[in-house]
Parts: structure tokens; sequence; C-alpha cells
């Protein structure tokens, strides 16, 4: 039987299977080695995880908690994830988060002769378009001048920190005199995002994530968009012939990414931190494209792998109680599951897109950056 | 402060801050010289700086101190270099995972690292080597020789990877390795052997570069204390258009913006610090968008070898 007839045979179901089987070993892999880290700690391995499984899943407000760290890690990694369709690397959402937030903070204290609906919306909609902002000199220069996008927005991410901090600090418009820790005013009560469980701090940040998951799967999938994005990651040429504008599709799905790490600053500072902080992020962004990487890209993966990502860190503080190991193994298990997915060679897929895609800007462009 | 004082004080600081930049610059060149993009560079030099400081404080030798942070930076980049030139895997993507185990561990280890301890205690600095008279010239005095011996290092270690990179054929073979692969695989030479070199020597110069960090005049290791001096290295690769020399003065005129930064508010500066901080950031995206002049790299960097793909 040659391999042309076997292929078929495969079913859907098993297909589905095995890709996700990668993600899962590189998970199992890296909760072994760190339970000789924690063996190492003089605590037994089976308790630890026991009792952060407990502390992220054992009851209502586990679960909650959960859900808050997921949030953000899921909207800045769907970003990261639709940067991948395109064949765009975007590893400047720790900044577009800060922008995000920012532009947040700044409507959400605002008082406005608005209904309580439309603030929180326009302060939503400031967010996202205040992460866009962040990316508008990274797709500028990716898609007009063939300049790399990923030194460019990676060097964004120290702009947009310290840009933060200069609202938050005297004598900026939006500091607040005399706080403390630097900060903003608290958001208003009309543009809070709602909570979604009584006495939890569950805010709506994690079902707008699920939603645009869902939009963004079908989106990619079914629509002009969606053909256009991913041709201009898979083979921009034959999409040139076929009448795509290659450099607009750069330009509108990075800012589209950049929006979206936007959100997930939004989500933090309208839901869950309730005001603008220094360093309020302290490193989300970066985290986003480790979900984005152990869901290969694909959207609805990425819900997956933020709760996953959210259950760790929800459940560490258990696990410290019990068994006194330090929170910060969560980081670790995180990062070695990376690390594994990435050697086991789950990521070979975007390599190969992000290639195809920087041959293209090449030859279009000889005055490229480090090309 | 009077003025005269304010500018010794900032120079004398600015050469030191420079050193951690130019030591991990010097070396990292390297990497990028062979095509293989290293932004876990952050990392390696975090592991760096408490990596010296465990070993000053449980030996009190800075030499052990030194190999050791070199030996932990190099062990990370030996795992780059796996993910990178073996399995071909995005150097982005592999950087970035590197920092995120780097931030991790560290911080996971940041407790078991003073728990012996009743307070944190300093552990040893590097000495200052220079006889009290030299240390007590006027103006020179104190910006050149009133300084830690590693700081000497970091001045003459872009010099050495200068004459390496352009005075032996290794260094040939280094530099062609990023632009033309396929021509030195042809020339019978490996591609895989001259890369890995590459990505380590940039993981040995990037712990190098946290121990003289951590050891200069802190002694201390605290939670992300590079604080993106990483990322301000391959800033300085990019400002300093891939030489040694030029991406050392880069890294000094970095080190120039951070002392001040530290400064703004002592010295009673209008600026805000933050704007000292963003600097080096906003004069790469310049450098990269062609605002000041022309910014060219090794030719391959960020896209793997493949023997099979010409």
């Amino acid at each position: 039987m040659t391999k042309r007839q076997s292929r078929p045979v495969l079913p859907v179901l098993g297909e589905l299977i095995l890709s996700g089987g990668r993600p899962v070993l590189a998970i199992l892999a890296s909760l072994v080695v760190s339970s000789l880290l924690i063996l190492a700690s003089g605590a037994n391995p089976f308790r630890a995880y026991a009792a952060m499984l407990d502390g992220a899943v054992g009851s209502a407000a586990a679960l909650a908690n959960t859900g808050v760290r997921a949030a953000p890690l899921l909207l800045g990694g769907l970003g990261v994830a639709l940067g991948f369709k395109a064949g765009l690397l975007n590893v400047g959402v720790e900044g577009q988060i800060y922008a995000g937030g920012a532009a947040a903070a700044a409507i959400g204290i605002t008082p406005l002769p608005v209904p309580a609906w439309l603030h929180i919306f326009l302060a939503i909609v400031a967010g996202f378009l205040g992460g866009a902002l962040w990316g508008l000199i990274p797709a500028y220069l990716k898609a007009f001048r063939g300049v790399s996008e990923i030194v460019i927005s990676l060097m964004m991410n120290y702009v947009g920190i310290q840009f933060a901090s200069l609202l938050v600090h005297e004598p900026s418009p939006l500091a607040l005199e005399g706080a403390f820790y630097p900060q903003s005013p608290l958001i208003l009560s009309s543009a809070r995002l709602p909570i979604l469980i009584r006495g939890t701090s569950l805010h709506a940040g994690l079902p707008l994530g699920l939603l645009i998951a869902v939009i963004l799967h079908l989106a990619l999938r079914y629509t002009p968009f969606g053909f256009r994005t991913r041709i201009t990651g898979e083979n921009p040429e034959a999409g040139r012939y076929a009448g795509v504008n290659i450099r607009a599709q750069i330009m509108l799905v990075f800012l589209l990414s950049a929006g979206l790490g936007g959100l997930a600053g939004t989500g933090e500072v309208l839901g869950l931190k309730l005001a603008l902080y220094d360093y309020f992020s302290g490193g989300l962004g970066y985290d986003g494209i480790a979900v984005a990487l152990m869901a290969n890209g694909n959207p609805l993966a990425v819900i997956l792998t933020a709760l996953f990502f959210g259950l760790l860190r929800a459940g560490a503080g258990k696990m410290q109680v019990a068994v006194g190991i330090e929170t910060p193994i969560a980081q670790v298990i995180q990062a070695l599951a990376v690390l594994f997915v990435i050697a086991i060679g789950f990521a070979e897929q975007v390599r190969i897109t992000r290639r195809e895609g920087t041959e293209m800007v090449a030859e279009e462009a000889p005055a490229h950056g480090p090309s | 402060m009077d003025l005269p004082n304010m500018v010794l004080d900032w120079l004398a600081a600015t050469i030191r801050l420079s050193a951690p930049l130019m030591l991990a610059g010097a070396g990292g060149l390297f990497t990028e010289r062979t095509g293989i993009f290293n932004i876990g560079i952050e990392g390696m030099m975090l592991c760096g700086t408490m990596a010296a400081v465990a070993a000053s404080l449980a030996t009190g030798n800075l030499l052990i101190a030194t190999l050791f942070a070199m030996f932990v930076g190099g062990l990370l980049a030996l795992v780059h270099a796996y993910l990178t030139v073996t399995r071909r895997a995005d150097q982005i993507v592999a950087g970035a995972a590197i920092n995120l185990f780097a931030l991790g561990i560290t911080n996971l280890l940041n407790t078991p690292l003073y728990r012996a301890y009743e307070y944190r205690p300093r552990a040893p600095l590097y000495p200052v080597l220079a006889p009290e008279a030299l240390q007590e010239l006027p103006f020179i005095g104190p910006i050149l020789f009133d300084q830690p011996v590693i700081v000497w290092v970091a001045f003459i270690l872009p010099f050495v990877a200068a004459w390496f990179l352009y005075r032996t054929t290794w260094g040939l073979n280094i530099r062609a390795v990023g632009d033309h692969p396929h021509a030195v695989a042809t020339a019978g030479l490996s591609v895989f052997r001259l890369k890995y070199a590459g990505v380590i020597i940039s993981g040995l110069s990037a712990g190098l570069g946290g121990a003289a960090l951590a050891l200069a005049d802190l002694g201390l290791f605290a939670p992300n204390m590079t604080a993106g001096r990483g990322f301000a290295v391959l800033a300085a690769f990019v400002v300093g258009k891939w030489n040694p020399i030029y991406v050392a003065a880069a890294c000094i005129l970095f080190g120039a913006a951070d002392a001040l930064q530290l400064r703004a508010q002592t010295y009673g500066l209008a600026i805000p610090y933050q704007i000292f901080v963003m600097l080096p950031y906003l004069l790469t995206i310049a450098a990269l968008a062609g605002l000041v002049g022309r910014t060219v790299g090794p030719k391959t960097v960020g896209k793997p070898y493949d023997p099979q793909i010409v």
C-alpha cells in the first residue's frame, strides 16, 4: 500500500491526538524534571502536585483564580498565535500590554457623561487601540521597509514599560499624587470589568478571550481575511498572484495582534488591578509567546495552554503552603514545557512559515536590516 | 554635589556599568556572526549573576566564581545551540524559552541561595588592583584606576574579539558561516561546529557579564537583576553594526545612559529617568529603521541552516 492511499485512513481525530500529543508529552517531561527539583528541596513531588491541583481547581475560588491568571495569557497568546498564521513573530506583547493598559486606564479614570456600558466599552476599545498603536512601528517597518518585526517589537517592550512608568510618576496627569507605589487613580466603577463570580476576582477578561479565540478560529478558517492571512504566512508569492495585498495584510495582522496584546493589559487594569501600576505586567507578554507556541498557533488550543499555565500559577501558592517549595516553580515548569516542545520539534511548522516570510521580504527590499 | 564632582561620579559609574554589557557584547557578537540570533543572552547573564554570587559566597575565590558563572552561561548556550542548530528550531522562540527558564530558576533558587544566612551577606567582590597613588590621581584616578579588575578585562576583551574575528583564520570562518554557510560547507568546514562554537562563546561571555554585574560593586543577587541588560547588548550589536569595537562603544554609550538614569533624581535633572532607560532601545529602533545610517547584519542571522536547502 502506498503512502497516498494510507493517508485518508488516518482519521481526523487521530491526527488531532497526534498533534496534541507532543505538547502533552512535553508537559509530562517538564513535570518529571521539575519533580527532581522538588525532590532536591526535600519534598514529595506527588504531594506537591496534588496540592497544586487542589489550589487550582479544588474549589470555586481556586477555579476563579486559575481563570484570572489565564485571562491575560489567553489574550496575549491569541495575539501571538494570530501573528504566527501570517508568518509574523510578535515578541512585543509585553510593551503592548503596557500601552493598552495605559490607554484603558486613561479612559477608565476619566468621568465621562455616558452610561456605564458605554464607558467600559470605550475603555476596552482604547486598550485595544493603545496596543495596536504600539505595534504600528514594527508593522510599518516590516510591511513597507522589510525590517524584521522581531528586533523592533522586542525593543518596543522596554520603551513601553518605561512609557507607562512615566505616566504613573508625577507630574503626569495619570499619576496619583502622593501614592506609596507609583500608580494612577483607581478606575471608576463605571469602567471596571464585571466580576463573574461574587467574592472572587474572576472578571470578564476571560470570557472576552474565549469569545475572541472562537472568532479568530472561525475567521482564519472560513473568511477571506483568514485566507489572506494564511497565504501571507505560507506562500506570499502565490498570494500576490492571487491578488492579495501582502503588505496591507502584514500591517493588518500585526496591528490586530498588537491590539490583542493591548487587550491583555486592558483586562489586567480594568478587571484585576483596578489602576495602572508601575511594572504591573512583570513578563505576562513573554508568557503569551510561550502559550501560543505550546498551542502551535491554533486559537482554540491557545485556550487550553493558557488555562494550563493559569493552573500552574494559581496552584503554586497552595503548593508552597503544603510542601514549602517556592511559587516560581510554576515559571520553571512552564519554561521547561516550552523547551521540551521546541526540542521535540513541534515548533517546526511555525519556523517554516516564518522562513518563507523572511525570504519574501528579503527579495522585495534589499535594504533589509539584519537579513 | 558640585558640577565637576557630579561629572566625575557619572563618568566613573559609566565605566563600571558599561563593563557587564561590554563583556557580554564581545562574545555575543560571535553567535550573531555565525548566523544564530541569541536573545537568551538576557537569561544567560541572569543565571551568571546568581552563579557568580553563589560561588563567591561559597568559596570566596573570585576566579572560581567567574569560571562558574561562565560555565552556567555556556551550559544554557549549549541548550540554545542544540535547539537552534541541531533541531533547527526558531531562534527567537528558543531564546525566549531560555529567558523564561532563567527567570524562573533564579527566582526559585533565590531563597535557597541565602538560606544559610540570617541576613543577606555581601559576596567577596573583584579587587581593585591599581596602586593607591594611581587611584588618587585627579580626575583619571577615580575613572580609570579606582575600578575593579573585571572592568579592565571588559575594556580589553573587545580588542581580543576584534583580533580573533578579523586577524585569524578561525575568525574568518566564523564571519563567513553567518553570511555564506554553504560556501563554508563546500570549503570542507563544519558549519555545525562553527555555529555551536559561536553560540557557546556568547553564553560564556554572557555569564562573565553577569559575574561583572553582580561582583563589581554589589556582591548581591536580586531577582531579575539584569533587568533587560541582555537586550541592551542585542541593541548594541545593531547600533555598533556588528563590529566588536563599535559594539563596545555602543555599550559605553548605553552604560552612560544607565549611569545617568540612576542619578537623574539625585542630580535634580529636569528629564525623567525613564527617558534615559528608553534611550538604547529608541536608538536601536532608529538604527534599524534606517534613520541613522544603514545597518546591515550577518546575512543569515535568524535562519536555520539546512545542508539540504541551498
